[in-house]
């Protein structure tokens, strides 16, 4: 289109100076000048009249450059222009579906990359959340083992300590029952029974 | 102004005087007016001042964006219709003849077209279309020598190269017949648009004298043929010359290729 623009005939001005001359000279033959072969054509139906020609041909000489630059030059222009707009505007929007791609992978790839970090950085939490459950539980364990330990130890101290009070009591209550025994005065048939019934309530507890 | 409107329609109406000692424009002899060279200047100042405000009216249209403006629209269509046809038939070169295609294609088409409105126009005229037609086939042979150069161009001719004898022999009789051929182009090309722009005038004509009688102009019947006429002969007008410029504008040596092209269009040329 640009070559539209491009000059591919004579100067301009030399052609409206020519066009000019021979649209004035085309009047004066067409007035002045009868040739005998167009009375000839005439007489055959051909109208042909050389002035007309002449003056034509000078109208077109003059009509070319005049038209090429009052419209068709901006025209071309103004479409080459427009193509070129188009052509930068098409390879902006490529550059930026290019760019809007790379982004896209880039983004994916980060993703994917975030997605795989995170789950790595969930199982590693999960592993050391269970080995530090593992390490409560035994830690528990431990700490319930030497609490039951303790606890068992506790009791047979108490159990130890109740015996020996038990005992005493015992004693203390055989002694009274003897003192009894001895108070009352009673035939040893009736102290068996005493005694033996006083046992029985001793032992009726175990 | 009413004295121009005036003047001018005496120029007009001068198509229907009859044939003066000191004019060419009249009837001549069959019955049909044909237009004098005051005529036809006003018909071609119709037609330029016409083409002009459209021009103007689109060139007001015209930026680097898309064009709103329906006449810049149309404009476009052509200056599209037109290059397409020239890269079409002369190649990626063919852009730079555009401006001369297109300008011959709005004149021929604008003076076609006027034909529909008026008792004649410029291209009814034979005298403007052989005026059209020397300027295309001398632009033509311009563009020729610009080529090749003169030799180069008048070596085309001459026809392929022969050797010893048959170069004596031949070609100086192929160079005679391309010669004549070349100026037989100017009487195609304005023949041609003649008689298909009068043709259609004399016969809407005669149709119109055949139902005078009833009252019923017949010849606008034909106005859609017209129409199509009209259009096609702007456009075979600019493809002939832009084939003429094909052949001598292409380096190529197969010049045979090239007259059979020529010759296939010549052929074809008739039809319309």
């Amino acid at each position: 289109m640009s070559n539209a623009k491009q000059s591919s005939g004579p100067p301009a001005i030399v052609g409206i100076v020519v066009g000019a001359a021979l649209m004035f000279g085309g009047f004066w033959f067409s007035k002045n000048v009868k040739l005998e072969f167009i009375k000839t054509l005439e007489a055959q139906g051909i109208p042909l009249d050389p002035g007309k020609t002449i003056s034509i041909i000078g109208v077109l000489l003059i009509l070319f450059p005049v038209i090429k630059f009052f419209f068709i030059a901006p025209l071309a222009e103004a479409i080459q222009n427009r193509t070129t707009e188009l052509e930068r505007t098409f390879g902006e929007a490529e550059n930026l579906r290019a760019e809007m791609t790379q982004m896209k992978q880039d983004y994916e790839r980060r993703l994917v990359q975030t997605e795989a970090d995170a789950r790595e950085q969930i199982q590693s939490q999960i592993k050391e959340a269970q080995s530090l459950r593992q390490q409560m539980m035994a830690e528990a364990s431990a700490k319930a083992e030497e609490l039951k330990a303790s606890a068992a130890r506790e009791i047979e101290t108490q159990k130890q300590q109740a015996i020996a009070e038990l005992r005493h009591h015992v004693v203390e209550l055989a002694l009274q029952a003897t003192e009894k025994l001895v108070e009352a005065n009673v035939d040893d048939e009736r102290n068996r029974k005493l005694v033996a019934d006083f046992l029985e309530t001793v032992e009726a507890p175990r | 102004m009413g004295d121009w409107i005036t003047q001018s329609s005496q120029l007009i109406a001068s198509v229907e005087e009859p044939h003066g000692a000191d004019s060419h424009g009249g009837d001549h002899g069959d019955g049909h007016a044909w237009v004098s060279w005051e005529g036809l200047l006003v018909y071609v100042a119709i037609v330029v001042g016409t083409l002009f405000v459209l021009m103007a009216q689109a060139k007001k249209g015209l930026n680097n964006r898309f064009f709103t403006n329906k006449l810049t629209q149309l404009f476009e269509q052509v200056y599209l219709f037109i290059e397409n046809m020239c890269v079409g038939t002369i190649g990626a070169h063919g852009r730079r003849y555009v401006p001369m295609i297109m300008t011959m294609w709005m004149l021929v088409f604008s003076g076609n077209l006027l034909a529909l409105f008026f008792p004649t126009s410029p291209t009814a005229d034979l005298s403007f279309n052989l005026g059209l037609a020397l300027v295309s086939v001398a632009y033509v042979q311009y563009e020729g020598i610009r080529a090749n150069g003169l030799f180069g161009h008048l070596g085309h001719f001459a026809g392929p190269k022969l050797g010893g004898f048959l170069a004596l022999l031949i070609s100086p009789i192929i160079f005679v017949i391309e010669v004549v051929s070349e100026l037989m182009k100017n009487v195609s090309l304005s023949l041609r648009l003649f008689g298909n722009i009068d043709g259609g005038h004399r016969a809407a004509e005669a149709m119109n004298t055949l139902g005078a009688g009833i009252y019923v102009p017949f010849g606008a019947f034909l106005l859609p043929i017209k129409l199509l006429t009209v259009v096609v002969q702007a456009m075979i007008f600019c493809l002939l010359t832009a084939v003429y410029l094909s052949l001598v504008t292409h380096h190529d040596d197969d010049h045979g290729h090239g007259h059979e092209a020529e010759a296939g269009h010549a052929e074809v040329a008739p039809a319309h």
